[in-house]
């Protein structure tokens, strides 16, 4: 997971990343969430800290990933590596380095028993679902289904 | 990636039960709060657990590409001293952790930190039992004068105040204590069992794994409330200021700095391909993290203090007032933290006992380094036996009557005096004998040490 070529390297996410997870969502989204990143980190740490991973260019973080092995969801009993978040810092786009996360995440995935992975993708989000089709993902027929509550 | 679980036999097994019971008395409280706290998280188990398929040849050193030792008896003699003394010292932190993490435990400020660290002080209890499984599996007996019987009694019946390491012989004053603990001491723990997944003793690189995954966790039991901390500071509630934090930091982070060992050695354990690293790189990487992890906690403080400030306004605005010294915006140098000299309070390793001050300033006479050590350090720690004997062995060596050398030896350490229940406090706090002449001087690299290697 330590290898650095193409510049990028890719290492296990640290509690003192979250600083930097919470500034690369803000860049992105535009909304300063640290409490969201605090919780969530805490959780991914907890339940499976090696598919938890932080990507960086010259020592900085630019990109993370998150992720966990489950089995048992939506009826899907056989483990499955579920690609849950991402985010690549915009400076940092284009540079492979949600390339370099996902390959080191599906190669943990695949040393904790999983055969398949899965992700939901918006969309909406064109450039994230393209991104997940060149890595070789195609569209599944578990569709997502929604109905608000208010 | 797989592992398999092992348990001790039953008398070993039946002691760390009880032992647990003593020291972990709200072990039933997590095990009712688990599926609230932890839903989905498999149950906590006593147990050790081995990764399968660990790397098989030895990894650096002089032996690099042999087989990896699966028994101690295939081992050169010093190296075989060298792993016994680190699992042994790595048993003594686990269960002293405890001990220290109980005294405050129910002083947590919320439910859910409460909860996380008796989850971290249960994994804690596993990872003595991981390295008790060692112990007593293996035979020793070539370096060990004590059959695993005595091992086992030994490491269960050590107290605060006589463990291996001084960091886990400092008593908890508050739970700023607990979060700060697995902030920094626990991220030294994160460094010792990452070098140790590459040893050269198979089955300890087989314990690695597990460990350091729980072990993630342990750091954001200290990361996370430290930042809510840093939150409530900044919006001036009264219970923690970031001059408590300040200070319970200057008084963690010199014991994790020695924690590492003699910034001069850690060149036997690479040889042997027992660590990757020597102790002063390890060390200086991990001074590099917590730097990361204050520059963090004050960019928590300056957004919860001045929320409508744009990402980059507040890291310019802690540059000028960390870097410049300037007050901004109200917020002044004082209200953030800032990390001590490296060699700021230290009692182990080069800088031991030379009066270096929090910024690097040195001090000539011993009242005022005591001064000064007092208005930088936790008001009920400067109450405690710790530093008041830090203290005395201080004025002792600047007087001349004892050297640097003699004094960083004087650490307590195990006697046993009475008692064979495992849970029996048969322990005494007492000091070393006066050193030999012959005999090893803290501070000699080529020789063994224990605190050269151990987490």
């Amino acid at each position: 997971m330590d290898d650095s070529t193409d510049g990028v390297r890719v290492r296990a996410l640290d509690t003192i990343d979250i600083g930097a997870v919470t500034r690369i969502d803000e860049r992105i989204g535009g909304r300063y969430r640290p409490e969201v990143w605090e919780r969530r980190i805490g959780y991914y740490l907890r339940r499976d800290p090696e598919a938890a991973l932080v990507a960086e260019i010259d020592g900085e973080v630019a990109g993370f990933m998150l992720g966990e092995v489950r089995a048992g969801e939506f009826g899907l009993e056989e483990p499955t590596g579920w690609i849950e978040v991402l985010g690549v810092d915009p400076d940092h786009q284009g540079k492979a380095v949600g390339r370099r996360l996902a390959e080191a995440m599906l190669e943990h995935f695949r040393a904790r028993g999983a055969r398949t992975v899965r992700t939901l993708v918006d969309e909406t989000m064109g450039d994230v679902a393209g991104f997940f089709e060149r890595l070789g993902f195609e569209p599944a027929t578990l569709k997502p289904y929604v109905k608000s509550l208010a | 990636m797989s592992t398999r679980e092992a348990l001790l036999p039953a008398r070993y097994h039946n002691a760390v039960e009880r032992w647990r019971e003593t020291f972990i008395p709200d072990f039933d409280y997590l095990l009712e709060q688990w599926p609230q706290h932890f839903p989905k998280d498999p149950q906590f188990k006593l147990c050790a657990y081995r990764e399968c398929q660990v790397c098989p040849h030895i990894e650096c050193g002089q032996d690099k590409g042999k087989p990896k030792h699966v028994r101690a008896a295939t081992m050169a003699p010093e190296q075989a001293h060298h792993l016994f003394g680190a699992i042994r010292a790595q048993a003594s932190t686990e269960f002293g952790s405890i001990q220290q993490h109980r005294l405050t435990l129910a002083r947590a400020t919320s439910e859910e930190e409460q909860v996380w660290v008796l989850r971290m002080m249960a994994e804690e209890l596993r990872h003595g039992y991981q390295m008790l499984h060692l112990l007593v599996e293996d035979d020793w007996s070539a370096v060990a004068e004590d059959s695993a019987d005595d091992l086992v009694e030994g490491i269960l019946a050590m107290q605060t105040g006589s463990h291996i390491l001084g960091a886990f012989n400092i008593d908890f004053d508050s739970f700023l204590d607990n979060v700060v603990f697995c902030a920094l001491i626990d991220r030294v723990g994160k460094y010792q069992l990452t070098m140790q997944k590459i040893s050269a003793y198979k089955p300890m690189a087989e314990s690695m794994p597990q460990m350091l995954r729980e072990e993630a966790f342990h750091l954001a039991t200290g990361v996370v409330p430290l930042r809510r901390l840093m939150v409530s500071a900044a919006k001036d509630e009264i219970y923690v200021t970031t001059t408590d934090v300040q200070q319970t930091i200057n008084k963690w982070l010199p014991r994790g700095l020695e924690m590492f060992g003699d910034e001069r050695g850690g060149g036997t354990n690479v040889r042997y391909g027992l660590k990757p690293k020597k102790n002063a790189e390890a060390q200086s990487e991990y001074v590099a993290e917590v730097q990361k992890l204050i520059d963090d906690l004050n960019m928590r403080f300056i957004r919860a203090r001045l929320p409508k400030l744009k990402l980059a306004e507040a890291e310019a605005l802690r540059r000028r007032v960390i870097e410049e010294g300037e007050t901004v915006q109200g917020i002044a140098p004082e209200d953030l933290v800032r990390m001590p000299h490296p060699e700021f309070f230290r009692r182990r390793g080069v800088p031991a006992f030379q009066m270096v001050g929090f910024a690097g300033e040195r001090f000539q006479r011993f009242r005022d380094y005591a001064h000064h050590l007092r208005q930088h350090l936790p008001s009920a720690y400067l109450a405690g036996r710790d530093f008041r004997d830090y203290l005395e062995s201080l004025r002792q060596v600047v007087h001349g009557q004892i050297s640097a050398v003699e004094a960083s030896r004087r650490m307590p350490t195990l006697r046993r005096v009475a008692g064979s229940c495992p849970c029996s406090r048969a322990v005494r706090w007492v000091r070393d004998e006066p050193l030999e002449p012959s005999q090893p001087q803290a501070g000699e690299p080529s020789q063994p040490q224990t605190a050269d290697a151990v987490t």
